[in-house]
């Protein structure tokens, strides 16, 4: 479904991605790890035309998407949730999810956002309250909820578990993978909770100082003991298991 | 009333409407619209052409120079502004695009001017709008009737931004560009509202100056320096900021002017304009967040004897 | 290395006058010959004023704005200073040599009829006296634009772009309120003549006048120009384009605002000051910001922020427009007044279209600014000839 050739992007003129390929499939969790400064927040950038892209191509089903202003891309149908200012704090919550429902009609937009609030309770509770006044991880939980609510055909998540309490992050893994699952959205996702997103993952790439260390299957990745520990912290790469879908659910 | 209070709130309230509109148009686009002064002197000679071409009061055009306004600010849009952002302008040169438009529209306005002088042989250089005013309740009505049309304004700007979805969205891209974008809300649209918006509340300011003051040429060019003043008191961040602080400025400078003429003398008056520049510089160096820095809800808060209800 | 690639190519390039500045310079002489064929010398002289004043003020904002990177929007406070000092001072002094009023009375207008011409008498009856009185016109409006260099410097500490560009515009616009109202000062809203050391030249005072001026602003040009290559120059530069690694570098980014700021501010008010004894008056109200602020400003835009000969350039082809469009507004534009509309305005429409279509279409205006060589371009090839190995070697392919 997107297609990233030789890839040279980065801020003004630092250089951050170095000639990076990738390919994500359809209807696949694509996961992206590595260690810090590595350039994963500037792939989701430069698929999203918020950086600077020197040379290379980014094709969404064969369609360039190069110099293509935000608000097409996500009429296009790609939702992408950053991992800083990812909501707006000036705004209620409850306007925070109907600008994130902008591009669907008004009624469905409405019942979206009364799932998002049976999925996340503490939204609820907040609907009418500035985003500005919530906790880093309820503001992370809307900006999780917005994300979702477009009904997209690629998700872009940038480090979604940041900011939550270790129930939570586990709870929206699972609901990433539901989404795949049921939804058959195709998600690409940079995650620093390495072993449980590749564990949900199909696709994994590996990218260190700018350049994709590894690429192929997501269970491969676990196995590999040496890259493992080295840039992901992950100690005992245990063998791959399949988590069941309506495990532990909202 | 007192007569400079009448007046005064009378320009206070032009003053409220066009820094307003220039801090829409700088938190919207970070650019800071010098073509506000034509903006504003369009707007009088609109409600003037009205009055002395078909006749009435001139409350009745103002709804008219508010969409001339608008007009203005979408010519500046498309024609100036948007090639510029998209080029990532400088603000320097963004405010400098909108120096040259006020420039042209500048000449525009006096030649249009001198049109009026010849061909309908009336005296469009030096207008005292009173005269096509009425009475209300023992003062001119624009003492009352503008202040209060002011705030019906800005009523219905803060329900639109509040109630409407394109309003919200426009606070959205206002507060956060790239997310809005990413929420598929249609930036170029914002913006092309904001400047219609903006540029209609300067011809409303225009409109309302002049029923303070002299009607000239350069109405607009003699107030841009207090419309900016006001803005930057109100803090350049917040349009409700900036609404405030041009009615401040306005009202302190026939207050301040009044008082210290009665402490000092009428030579006081030659010195109007120090008013407004103080209260600018006393911004910019102490309090650079301006009026809408001041935490109101706390404020609020603590008066009421409410405690910070931030968490629950 | 890509980037030195292309100014090392660019140095290599360059020569005293590149392309558009020849053509330009041309369609300049053929306007003048025009000129000089339809109006004769007087015409002439009267556009090297014009050009000579407003190319000393475009200049001096060049100083600032070009190449230090202040956007000064108050440019019409130092000339107006200087004006006004040389409106209100030396003329006391010579009224108070010569035993006439100088208090706050100076100003008014009964005693401004008698005192003026009086004055200017005694001083064309000496050659001495004239150029004393001239050399003191000059140092009082140098003294003061000095000052409101310095005071303008102020502000500039602390704020930035688009809101030290505005407050030094309302500095400039309350300037002149003071000087409109208050009286002793200038005369308020009437006029205070200025004793006029040129008169002794006779009949070729206008001439005379011209002359002088014209010189001066040539003066302001070779110091400007040697200014801006010289080390003091590079350091502006440096301030301009990277504050913080200026700062780094051990510059003190403040003094050397305030040193731009003052120079700027006392070439400025000397062009005030030589503005007013050309015209023999000074009137409060007679300087807009609009004149005297924002046309030098389009001037500098249309002629190359940063490039002191594209200033000039720019002066001289925005003053041969203007004057075109005064001296034919019948032919050309007569059509207008049919309504009774006065074709003096497109004037203000002309400056408003040229800083729009700057921005727009030119953004460096005629002649951008050259980069900078440190060696002559034959030395520079040889000294990259002997070092090609090294070069070769940095240079990424």
């Amino acid at each position: 479904m997107l297609k990233i050739n030789n890839l040279n992007s980065g801020y003004g003129k630092l250089q951050v991605l170095y000639d990076l390929s990738i390919e994500i499939p359809e209807k696949e969790i694509t996961v992206v790890v590595g260690p810090n400064g590595a350039g994963k927040t500037t792939l989701l950038c430069s698929i999203m035309g918020i950086t600077n892209v020197f040379s290379g191509e980014v094709l969404f089903n064969g369609d360039s998407l190069k110099n293509l202003p935000t608000y097409l891309l996500a009429r296009k149908g790609i939702s992408y949730v950053p991992q800083m200012g990812n909501v707006f704090a000036d705004l209620s919550v409850r306007d925070n999810l109907q600008m994130a429902g902008y591009l669907l009609p008004v009624a469905e937009a409405r019942k979206k956002a009364q799932e998002m609030t049976e999925i996340f309770p503490v939204l609820k509770r907040f609907i009418d309250r500035k985003a500005a006044t919530l906790s880093g991880g309820e503001r992370r939980m809307l900006a999780i909820a917005m994300g979702l609510m477009k009904n997209p055909k690629l998700m872009l998540l940038d480090e979604l578990s940041t900011d939550l309490a270790p129930i939570i992050a586990e709870k929206v893994i699972l609901e990433v993978a539901r989404l795949r699952d049921e939804l058959g959205i195709t998600i690409l996702m940079v995650e620093q909770l390495a072993k449980r997103a590749l564990e949900i993952g199909d696709k994994a790439y590996l990218l260190v100082s700018g350049g994709v260390k590894f690429a192929g299957e997501a269970r491969d990745l676990l196995s590999e003991p040496e890259l493992c520990s080295l840039y992901l912290g992950i100690k005992k790469p245990a063998a791959a298991q399949i988590v069941p879908l309506t495990e532990g659910s909202r | 009333m007192e007569p400079w209070l009448a007046t005064g709130l009378i320009y206070a309230s032009a003053l409220a409407l066009a820094a307003g509109g220039l801090t829409l148009l700088y938190i919207a686009t970070r650019t800071f619209n010098f073509a506000h002064a034509s903006m504003a002197t369009v707007g009088f000679y609109v409600v003037y052409s009205g009055c002395v071409l078909i006749g009435g009061n001139p409350y009745i055009y103002f709804p008219l120079a508010f969409l001339v306004g608008g007009l203005l600010g979408v010519i500046c849009y498309y024609g100036l502004n948007r090639p510029l952002l998209r080029r990532g302008a400088a603000e320097i040169t963004l405010m400098m695009s909108t120096l040259g438009y006020d420039l042209i529209l500048l000449s525009l306005i006096q030649m249009y001017a001198d049109y009026l002088t010849f061909s309908m042989q009336l005296f469009p250089r030096r207008v005292n709008m009173n005269v096509y005013d009425f009475k209300l309740l023992g003062e001119n009505a624009a003492t009352i009737i503008l202040p209060i049309l002011a705030i019906v304004f800005l009523t219905g700007l803060h329900l639109f931004l509040v109630k409407t979805r394109f309003g919200v969205a426009m606070r959205a891209t206002i507060e956060k560009p790239v997310l809005a974008g990413a929420s598929g809300i249609n930036s170029d649209r914002v913006y092309l509202v904001a400047w219609l918006i903006g540029g209609g509340m300067a011809a409303l300011g225009g409109a309302a100056m002049s029923m303070a003051v002299t009607g000239t040429p350069v109405l607009g060019m003699n107030s841009i320096s207090f419309m900016f003043a006001g803005a930057i008191l109100g803090g350049l961040h917040s349009l409700y900021g900036g609404i405030l602080g041009g009615f401040v400025v306005g009202l302190a400078e026939y207050a301040g002017v009044f008082y210290l003429s009665q402490l000092f003398g009428t030579w006081v008056l030659g010195y109007r304009m120090a008013i407004p520049l103080l209260l600018m510089a006393v911004t910019l160096l102490i309090f650079p967040r301006g009026l809408a820095g001041i935490p109101w809800t706390a404020l609020y808060n603590g008066l009421v004897g409410k405690k910070g209800g931030a968490k629950a | 290395m890509k980037t030195q690639n292309t100014i090392i190519e660019k140095m290599l390039k360059s020569r005293l006058f590149n392309n558009s500045e020849i053509l330009v310079t041309i369609a300049i002489l053929i306007f003048l010959t025009f000129f000089l064929i339809s109006h004769g010398v007087p015409m002439i002289l009267t556009i090297l004023i014009d050009f000579a004043v407003f190319a000393i003020v475009t200049m001096s904002l060049n100083l600032e704005t070009g190449l230090t990177g202040i956007p000064q929007f108050g440019r019409v406070l130092a000339v107006i200073a200087g004006a006004f000092a040389v409106g209100a001072i030396p003329g006391r002094i010579m009224a108070a040599f010569m035993g006439l009023p100088f208090g706050a009375d100076y100003t008014q207008d009964i005693i401004q009829f008698q005192i003026a011409p009086e004055i200017t008498a005694t001083l064309s009856a000496s050659w001495v006296l004239s150029l004393l009185f001239f050399l003191l016109c000059l140092v009082v409006a140098a003294v003061s634009g000095a000052v409101i260099g310095w005071l303008t410097s102020r502000p500039a500490i602390r704020l930035k772009e688009a809101y030290l560009g505005i407050s030094l515009l309302a500095f400039g616009d309350f300037f002149m309120w003071v000087g409109h109202n208050w009286a002793p000062l200038v005369g308020g809203s009437t006029s205070v003549f200025v004793p006029d050391p040129f008169r002794i030249f006779g009949e070729a005072r206008f001439e005379a006048v011209v002359i002088v001026i014209f010189l001066a602003a040539m003066l302001v040009y070779v110091y400007l120009n040697r200014l801006a290559s010289s080390p003091f120059g590079r350091t502006l530069k440096m301030v301009r384009d990277n504050e913080i690694s200026a700062s780094a570098a051990g510059k003190d980014v403040t003094k050397i605002r305030t040193q731009s700021l003052v120079i700027g501010s006392i070439l400025a008010a000397i062009a005030g000051g030589l503005y007013v004894i050309y015209t023999g008056t000074v009137t409060a109200t007679g300087y807009s910001r609009l004149v005297w602020t924002f046309w030098p400003w389009a001037f500098m835009m249309l002629g190359g922020i940063g490039s002191t000969t594209g200033v000039l350039l720019g002066v001289m082809v925005l003053t041969i427009m203007r004057t075109i469009i005064t001296v034919y507004r019948f032919e050309i534009f007569g059509f207008l007044m049919e309504w009774g509309i006065n074709p003096l305005w497109l004037e203000f429409t002309l400056m408003g279209a040229v800083i729009v279509g700057v921005i727009l279409f030119l953004p460096h205006g005629l002649v951008p600014e050259k980069v900078q060589s440190i060696l002559p371009a034959k030395r520079l090839e040889r000294v990259l000839a002997k070092n090609n190995d090294l070069y070769n070697r940095n240079t990424v392919q």
